[in-house]
């Protein structure tokens, strides 16, 4: 009963959010209806949640995860980073069907469209340091921030070094 | 004479004392051909006076030309502007100095809501037929905003005025970039949570998205021939450039950097090269490749960071260089390599550039103060001047084609 009802949710998620486009073609049409029709479905951190753990646990353990900080124009993680990274293999290991968004960002010093590219690079970084680790890769997605999500609004070193980090969310 | 003297000067004090140890090249002052505008008779209504200092305001800021006192300019502009509660018409004659000939002779007409309209096109035309250089008064500016609190893409007119809300998602839109034909913006929005590229139509308002892989999609920059889109994916490792060809998106990857990133990418005037970010020999600096593939040739190499490329119609591309602590605009020469800074403010930090469609103007992004506006940039020496007089930060300034 459980695996249905799991089945179903991931269909639902698929089919009405589009989340799994790597294989797809971009779709022609896809803003029919102008400006200002699309946020209907809102971020994937509120799409859905195929673990069948109540969402706001999820939101709950994910707030638990320490964000892993990144040196100015690096996406090393560092080995003193490494071991935040064992409470989040630990849950992945304990709950297999949960699935877990590394979110990368920047501080705000730069060029955008290269903090982009940044971000999802120290995303990748994490995402490939607990796939060492032993998670499987389908259950690990990145999405980067760049700079348009700080954690610290401060315009110095001390800001900036809490904003180039990497953060957690579970579906 | 005299005003070729002090604009000289003006140069060699707003430039030569803050000189690096750059290859700076200071561009050359050159003499502003003046025109009067003082017997251009207008009526007493709001309309006729708001057409006149458009123009005006236009006529200063085009670079090549300057306000002139009456008798003692090198053109005149004579005519009549009336609004007669529904129709703008304005009908303009311009002449040299001492001669009967007219150069221009023209009647512009519109409703109340095209007056600013057919003044930037009268002060192109003036251009055009003074100097045989086409002006950027008419040209359109695509920007970022957050006003609202949140990214949205807002358009704008040359001189900043008539700003209006293109996106109102309430979510994060960034860089957008113009198509050739001036049709269409393309742009990265978080709309669905994840960065995909999205074009809007603008006659139709139409919106579509047209890049929706796993990871980053961001960049999207439409090829002169409208037909591939070059955009930076992260679907096969970290971020790579690639070519869409946007008829069927089929996919060609052009780089391969293993643990280096790329972003920003700008294609040349005739299509066979892109320009783009690469921070595959450490820190990002701009790279050429040919759209066919093959080795990238890196073009920069001094300063810590050369981000953000705008290949501009003459062949020059403007890019933002981190000198010292502050990013700076400058322009190199992608067959010579040889660099000319355009801007030194030890206050502020200067990026996103983009030239307007006349090669000779820049906006760009001026955040000083944590505040960040958006202002016109002369590459030839003129004074900056402020676009987004609003409140709220401006970011990611893109002239239309």
């Amino acid at each position: 009963m459980r695996k249905v009802l799991w089945v179903m949710v991931v269909v639902a998620l698929v089919v009405s959010s589009g989340l799994t486009g790597c294989k797809k073609k971009p779709k022609a049409g896809a803003g029919a209806g102008g400006f200002g029709d699309f946020g209907a479905l809102g971020p994937i951190d509120g799409a859905g949640y195929g673990s069948l753990m109540n969402p706001d646990d999820l939101q709950a353990v994910a707030s638990q995860f320490q964000p892993v900080y990144f040196e100015y124009d690096s996406a090393q993680v560092g080995s003193g980073e490494r071991s935040k990274l064992e409470a989040i293999v630990e849950f992945m290991r304990g709950n297999p069907r949960v699935g877990l968004i590394v979110e990368g960002h920047c501080d705000e010093r730069g060029s955008n469209e290269y903090n982009l590219a940044l971000g999802e690079r120290r995303a990748q970084a994490v995402r490939a340091y607990l796939i060492g680790l032993g998670i499987a890769a389908d259950r690990i997605r990145t999405v980067s921030y760049g700079e348009e999500k700080p954690a610290a609004f401060g315009h110095d070193e001390s800001a900036w070094r809490l904003n180039r980090r990497a953060t957690f969310s579970l579906y | 004479m005299i005003r070729n003297v002090i604009w000289m000067m003006a140069l060699i004090v707003g430039f030569g004392a803050n000189s690096t140890a750059q290859d700076i090249v200071i561009s050359r002052g050159v003499a502003k051909t003046s025109v009067d505008v003082a017997g251009v008779q207008i009526g007493n209504d709001t309309g006729s006076q708001t057409f006149l200092q458009v123009l005006k305001t236009d006529i200063s800021r085009s670079g090549w030309l300057e306000l002139g006192r009456a008798g003692m300019s090198d053109f005149i502009l004579t005519g009549r502007v009336q609004f007669d509660g529904s129709t703008m018409r304005s009908t303009l004659q311009l002449s040299q100095r001492g001669s009967t000939r007219a150069l221009l002779s023209k009647t512009y007409n519109s409703d109340s809501s095209g007056i600013r309209r057919i003044a930037h096109e009268a002060a192109d035309d003036i251009v055009q037929a003074i100097t045989g250089r086409r002006g950027f008064a008419s040209a359109k500016i695509v920007m970022v905003g957050n006003r609202t609190g949140s990214k949205e893409l807002y358009m704008s007119d040359s001189d900043g005025r008539s700003m209006y809300p293109v996106t109102a998602d309430k979510s994060v839109s960034l860089a957008p970039r113009w198509s050739r034909d001036g049709s269409r913006i393309f742009y990265t929005s978080f709309l669905r949570g994840f960065p995909a590229i999205y074009r809007i139509d603008l006659a139709t308002r139409q919106r579509t998205r047209i890049s929706n892989f796993s990871g980053l999609n961001s960049g999207g920059a439409v090829s002169p021939d409208g037909k591939d889109l070059a955009l930076i994916l992260s679907k096969d490792g970290n971020p790579d450039l690639y070519i869409m060809r946007l008829d069927d998106g089929a996919l060609t990857r052009l780089t391969t950097t293993p643990g280096a990133v790329e972003a920003s990418p700008s294609w040349s005037p005739d299509g066979r090269q892109i320009v783009y970010v690469s921070d595959q020999a450490g820190n990002p600096n701009l790279f050429v490749i040919s759209r066919s593939g093959g080795s990238p040739r890196q073009i920069t190499t001094r300063n810590r960071q050369n981000v953000a490329p705008d290949w501009g119609p003459h062949g020059e591309i403007v890019y933002a260089s981190l000198i010292g602590r502050r990013f700076q605009i400058c322009v190199i020469n992608p067959q010579t390599g040889e660099i000319r800074q355009i801007t030194n403010d030890n206050n502020a930090d200067h990026e996103d550039p983009s030239w307007a469609p006349n090669g000779r103007h820049i906006a760009c992004a001026k955040t000083s103060q944590f505040r960040s506006k958006v202002y016109l940039i002369d590459s030839m020496g003129d004074a900056p001047i402020l676009l987004t007089d609003y409140d709220g930060d401006w970011f990611s300034p893109k002239w239309s084609p």
